[in-house]
């Protein structure tokens, strides 16, 4: 079983890599729009539809510094998918090199439990967890600044920071009674 | 650290020594980052996928970071004054348009937090009147209870008549006044015409207005509600009358197409 390494290739110079996962491909690409209009630094942005990665473009990849899963809510796939691709990474990424980003969690026709399994998933890997609006323009540009902030940190653009201390203040973390059944 | 000497580079014209200098220390950095990263490729990762330990080597991983942190001196980036302005003045710039950021957004909430606050007064205001009201209404409910008595409570029904029949006459009044300017007397409208004139004042010298019908109308159904009828007279303008019956405000005879009521209100 071949995983992806965070530490397998060299960097390149002044460039930080986003692998955006999504199975539904429906956000993807839009974000990835937005996320290449960053003039600090140069984006590179890969897209997937679910792990294991294609060996063929083993070579041509760059070093991932960060990895974002994008869950959309409103259907269980999603989930299951990104749940099943977790394990094609070294655990080395999970030293905040991963984040989770959820899409549609104001649909109304969301069951409650799902987002839960979202949170208790992010939570058990130590990953920050972001919602995401993405009917709206506006919505994909903050989602794109919020990802560019985390990969910033986890490409080492950041000085004296370091992805792991990120991503211990940023972390998800669940309410203490959240196996409590509620009562609305 | 690579990154940040590079971006530097781009800036702006920096002597040849200076870049020189940078170029050397990216090197340097480059060649530091090549070794550890083959450091880190011939050491054996023992990962393992169980949580738990997943979560030691977390806990490891940012120990050694926090004594790394610790332990670290503060390092000059170059020793050429050109780069440290150079790089000093690229951090202050950044410095300046975060900070503007800040003061804007706090600005914003400023104004948010005013509003609001004008918002809670005029609320207090409101709850303040209300209060001083009913206080007022406690006031005047204890004392009347204290010295009740049959003179007082005569003239105080007194008053009330008083106040209500003031009240009708305003009313009254109004309704006259409304009367007068929207449903005037038809020989007003008739000015025009002066052909027919002479004809039509005859006739409507004898018409009565339309507050004069509703008084008329109103007396009878009040002096004797056994027999509310009016006969219409030729002094009743016909479209007066037919308008009334239309809107409902008066009911016709059923064997009497001459008799007309008030239309029954109460």
């Amino acid at each position: 079983m071949s995983r992806l390494n965070p530490f397998a290739k060299l960097p390149g110079l002044n460039t930080a890599s986003v692998l955006l996962v999504e199975s539904e491909e429906h956000f993807q690409q839009s974000l990835a729009e937005a996320l290449v209009e960053e003039t600090s630094v140069t984006v590179n942005v890969r897209l997937a539809k679910s792990f294991p990665l294609p060996i063929e473009n083993d070579e041509s990849r760059p070093r991932i510094d960060l990895v974002v899963f994008i869950i959309n809510l409103t259907s269980e796939l999603s989930f299951q998918s990104a749940e099943a691709s977790l394990k094609y990474l070294e655990p080395g990424y999970f030293l905040g090199k991963v984040c989770f980003m959820v899409t549609n969690a104001r649909s109304s026709s969301v069951p409650a439990e799902r987002l839960d399994a979202v949170r208790r998933l992010a939570a058990s890997l130590h990953c920050p967890l972001l919602f995401a609006e993405e009917q709206t323009p506006q919505g994909v540009t903050n989602a794109a600044e919020r990802l560019l902030t985390i990969l910033k940190a986890a490409a080492g653009f950041v000085p004296f920071t370091t992805p792991l201390y990120l991503s211990n203040l940023t972390r998800c973390t669940l309410p203490p009674d959240i196996d409590q059944p509620s009562f609305d | 650290m690579a990154g940040e000497a590079a971006s530097l580079e781009v800036e702006g014209p920096l002597s040849e020594a200076a870049q020189a200098e940078l170029l050397e220390l990216c090197e340097e950095q480059f060649a530091h980052l090549e070794k550890l990263q083959n450091e880190l490729l011939l050491c054996e990762p023992h990962f393992s996928d169980s949580p738990q330990e997943q979560m030691q080597n977390r806990l490891m991983a940012t120990e050694a970071e926090l004594k790394k942190r610790q332990t670290e001196e503060p390092q000059l980036l170059a020793g050429n004054p050109d780069i440290l302005l150079h790089a000093g003045k690229e951090e202050v710039l950044k410095l300046c348009s975060q900070l503007e950021t800040v003061l804007s957004c706090c600005q914003a909430k400023r104004d948010k937090l005013r509003e609001t606050k004008e918002l809670e007064q005029k609320w207090l205001e409101e709850k303040t009147q209300v209060l001083k009201a009913a206080k007022n209404h406690v006031e005047q409910l204890q004392k009347e209870k204290e010295d009740i008595s049959v003179h007082s409570m005569l003239q105080d029904i007194k008053e009330k008549i008083q106040k209500m029949k003031a009240y009708q006459e305003t009313l009254m009044e109004c309704l006259g006044d409304i009367l007068e300017k929207h449903v005037p007397l038809p020989q007003m409208e008739a000015g025009p015409s002066r052909r027919k004139k002479s004809a039509d004042s005859q006739i409507s010298q004898e018409l009565v207005s339309l507050s004069e019908i509703l008084e008329v109308l109103m007396n009878k159904a009040l002096q004797s509600p056994h027999d509310p009828y009016v006969i219409v007279d030729e002094t009743f303008w016909p479209p007066y009358v037919e308008m009334l019956l239309r809107y409902g405000m008066a009911v016709r005879h059923q064997e009497n197409s001459f008799k007309i009521r008030l239309g029954a209100f109460f």
